[in-house]
């Protein structure tokens, strides 16, 4: 019985992890859209180039800022959660 | 030696620099609660740089997409973002299964960049707002 509650456990911890990942997808496809309109930008006004390209920059690391939450949360989940649990449940059953 | 573009440089010598201060912020808050240890040290210096790199192969990533196709574009930065994010995956990994770097010490320093880009924009929003207060003064 032990032994099926930590596979559950495990499972849960990998699947979470897994789903923490989704979030990952949206900052790519927001960089590429931003990069896009960037350009258009500098096509239009040559001139500000320098200061587009700082906004995009700055604007391209705060769009990764969730895909680096959902990063961090699936390290967690997978390196640290697994043992705390398991932990856990071994000092409710005693 | 590879030219990089002087924007690139400029704001990856301010994220640098950002990440330091609070590094050693950190590391000061990790003194006076008494937790202090080289393993904090450790974990700091491992994802503080990684954390500085990944925004300058950020800017190097965004100056070389915009001189692609707008089809490519997109497909460009999500490839150098999945690169990245391996990247951070891999060396945030080392810092947490290893037992001689901190897992706070490791988690934090990832969040400092984006840390002083707000920092950023509430300084600019500020002096924005000051300056407009010149101004109407001024009139």
């Amino acid at each position: 019985m032990l032994e099926i509650a930590i596979g559950i456990m495990l499972c849960g911890c990998a699947l979470g992890a897994g789903i923490a990942m989704i979030a990952g997808i949206g900052p790519g496809i927001g960089e590429g859209n931003a990069v896009a309109k960037a350009c258009e930008a500098i096509g239009r006004q040559p001139e500000s180039k320098s200061a587009v390209t700082s906004t995009l920059i700055m604007g391209c690391a705060l769009a990764e800022t969730t895909g680096l939450y959902a990063l961090v949360i699936a390290l967690l989940l997978i390196l640290l959660a697994p043992g705390r649990f398991v932990d856990v449940l071994m000092n409710a059953v005693g | 030696m590879k030219k990089f573009d002087p924007t690139v440089i400029a704001e990856t010598r301010y994220i640098a620099a950002f990440v330091a201060v609070l590094s050693l912020l950190m590391e000061g808050v990790f003194l006076v609660l008494g937790k202090w240890d080289y393993t904090v040290l450790l974990g700091n210096l491992l994802t503080g740089s990684v954390s500085i790199l990944n925004f300058f192969l950020l800017g190097v990533t965004v100056t070389k997409a915009m001189t692609k196709d707008e089809k490519d574009m997109g497909s460009f930065m999500k490839l150098s973002k999945t690169y990245r994010s391996l990247m951070i995956l891999a060396v945030a990994g080392i810092g947490l299964g290893f037992k001689c770097f901190n897992d706070v010490a490791v988690i934090l320093p990832l969040f400092f960049p984006q840390v002083g880009i707000y920092a950023r924009g509430l300084k600019l929003r500020n002096s924005n707002v000051v300056s407009e207060g010149g101004e109407q003064d001024a009139v």
